[in-house]
């Protein structure tokens, strides 16, 4: 492989990277959001996002990124390929930490919740003091996992065109005609961006060691 | 114009399920005095004492602590917004069986958190109003402390600070040595009797027999969810009126 071919790979992989990492920190954002409505049980809303849990849950990435490319004109919404990749991504990514974090608050210890109602805290301090920071602790390993699942996800994308960092080794051995050297780069890259997830992750959790839950 | 109590009952009812665990309770407690409550398990002390804060919800009755209602509006009758509920509990503090602190966060911030985040400390007088009742339970030198690496007393006396340090005017205690081993109850029950002494008033659900002798003012007997017996502990742990108490009694000296 050729400077040129490295370029083009580290191109991809920037673009896998960026469009993963903003569906990530959506992904997490929105589905604690989604977690903490669905605490609430407001009738209606809360059928309603059980329904899109299960459904976003069951439809395979690339039907649902096709669906938003391509139903994006026909509503006249127009959407570039970007941006209907990270929606469709963090619409997936959505309803499975959405799950992670209403089983952390379902299961997150009453005693606690108590003790903060007794010296006063209002329910919203008790979440923001007390709660929050805890089942993000305890969520985190199986958040970290969904966001690996994700990266790994991520070459879905393509269908619609995008040049990440699956599809630009096809572009590379198209040219080069040795389609191994580009899979185990692109290979490694992939491995590195889990690698830097599950690192953050040991390094959260260690700050949380001296908790015993 | 007489005392006003500092914490009212009256006609307290509670079910669970259609099973009445509470009825018709009656109880007035003075300022500055320690009343134990006593009764054979699932009589319905913890009820009683989690009515008064309003952690569980009463089916009928109206708690006032210093005249003030909790949980109903005293106008409407309507239950109070959650603000406003919590504004009352400020006025209770309450210490449980199995301490319930705050595991991510260390001694000193178990303490401070409620003094900043509901009473609005700056941050260098939760500290300093912290460590002077964290010193007062003998646990200022483990302030940096977390609650995992802390023995069950250690745990109770910080559970104990926090409580005060909200600087309540009612303590509520449920059964808050019965979770320890048996070495480590002498250390809290000695706080909580300097407590009495300072005149605090505290309502305590424990089966510590001779500390409800010692240190109590009166001492009610729980049965099926009805008081049975109120008086001082003179009388109750000498001449009981009711037959019942008189075996509870008897029963806890074989034991
Ligand atoms: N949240 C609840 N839901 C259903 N039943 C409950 C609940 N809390 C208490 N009970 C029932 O109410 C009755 C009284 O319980 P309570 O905890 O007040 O008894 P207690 O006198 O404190 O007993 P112990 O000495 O064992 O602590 C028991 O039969 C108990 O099973
Ligand atoms: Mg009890």
């Amino acid at each position: 492989m050729d400077g040129n071919a490295w370029g083009l790979l580290l191109q991809g992989a920037w673009t896998t990277a960026w469009i993963s990492g903003v569906s990530i920190l959506l992904g997490v954002f929105l589905g604690l959001v989604v977690a903490l409505l669905r605490l609430a049980k407001i009738p209606f809303l809360d059928q309603l996002l059980g329904a899109y849990i299960s459904l976003a849950r069951a439809t395979p990435l690339v039907t649902l990124i096709l669906f938003i490319f391509l139903s994006g004109p026909t509503l006249g919404i127009n959407l570039n390929r970007s941006t209907a990749a990270i929606m469709a991504l963090t619409l997936n990514t959505t309803a499975f930490n959405a799950e992670i974090w209403r089983s952390a608050f379902n299961n997150f210890s009453k005693e606690q919740r108590e003790a903060a109602m007794a010296v006063g805290m209002t329910p919203w301090v008790y979440f923001r003091r007390i709660m929050l920071p805890q089942t993000v602790i305890t969520s985190l390993p199986n958040l970290v996992n969904e966001m690996s699942f994700l990266v790994k996800g991520s070459p879905a994308i393509a269908v619609i065109g995008i040049v990440d960092l699956t599809r630009v080794t096809n572009r590379i051995s198209a040219v080069t005609y040795d389609p191994l050297p580009p899979i185990l780069a692109a290979g490694a890259l992939y491995m590195a961006m889990i690698g830097l997830l599950v690192w953050g992750q040991r390094i959260a959790e260690r700050k949380a060691n001296r908790l015993a839950m | 114009m007489p005392e006003q109590p500092e914490v009212s009952i009256r006609n307290l009812s509670k079910s669970f399920d259609g099973i009445e665990v509470l009825r018709d309770v009656d109880l007035e407690v003075k300022s500055g005095e320690v009343v134990s409550i006593l009764g054979s398990s699932g009589s319905g002390k913890s009820t009683l004492l989690r009515c008064i804060n309003w952690l569980e919800t009463p089916d009928r009755g109206e708690i006032r602590i210093n005249g003030e209602r909790i949980g109903l509006q005293d106008k409407t009758q309507k239950p109070m917004s959650r603000r406003e509920l919590a504004k009352v509990r400020t006025q209770l503090g309450m210490v449980f069986q199995s301490f319930n602190l705050w595991p991510h966060l260390n001694v000193l911030r178990n303490v401070t958190e409620a003094l900043i985040y509901v009473q609005g400390l700056k941050k260098s007088d939760a500290v300093e109003r912290a460590m002077a009742f964290l010193h007062k339970v003998g646990m200022a030198e483990k302030a940096a402390s977390y609650p995992a690496t802390l023995s069950g007393g250690q745990k109770q006396r910080v559970a104990i600070a926090r409580a005060l340090a909200m600087q309540p005017k009612v303590m509520l205690f449920d059964e808050p040595t019965s979770a320890l081993d048996p070495e480590l109850v002498g250390e809290v029950l000695s706080v909580m009797k300097d407590l009495s002494s300072e005149g605090y008033t505290m309502i305590i659900v424990t089966h510590e027999m001779d500390f409800a002798r010692n240190v109590s003012d009166q001492v009610v007997f729980l049965e099926k969810g009805i008081i049975i017996e109120k008086s001082a502990p003179e009388i109750f742990f000498h001449s009981p009126r009711s037959e019942r108490v008189r075996r509870f009694l008897e029963l806890d000296k074989v034991v």
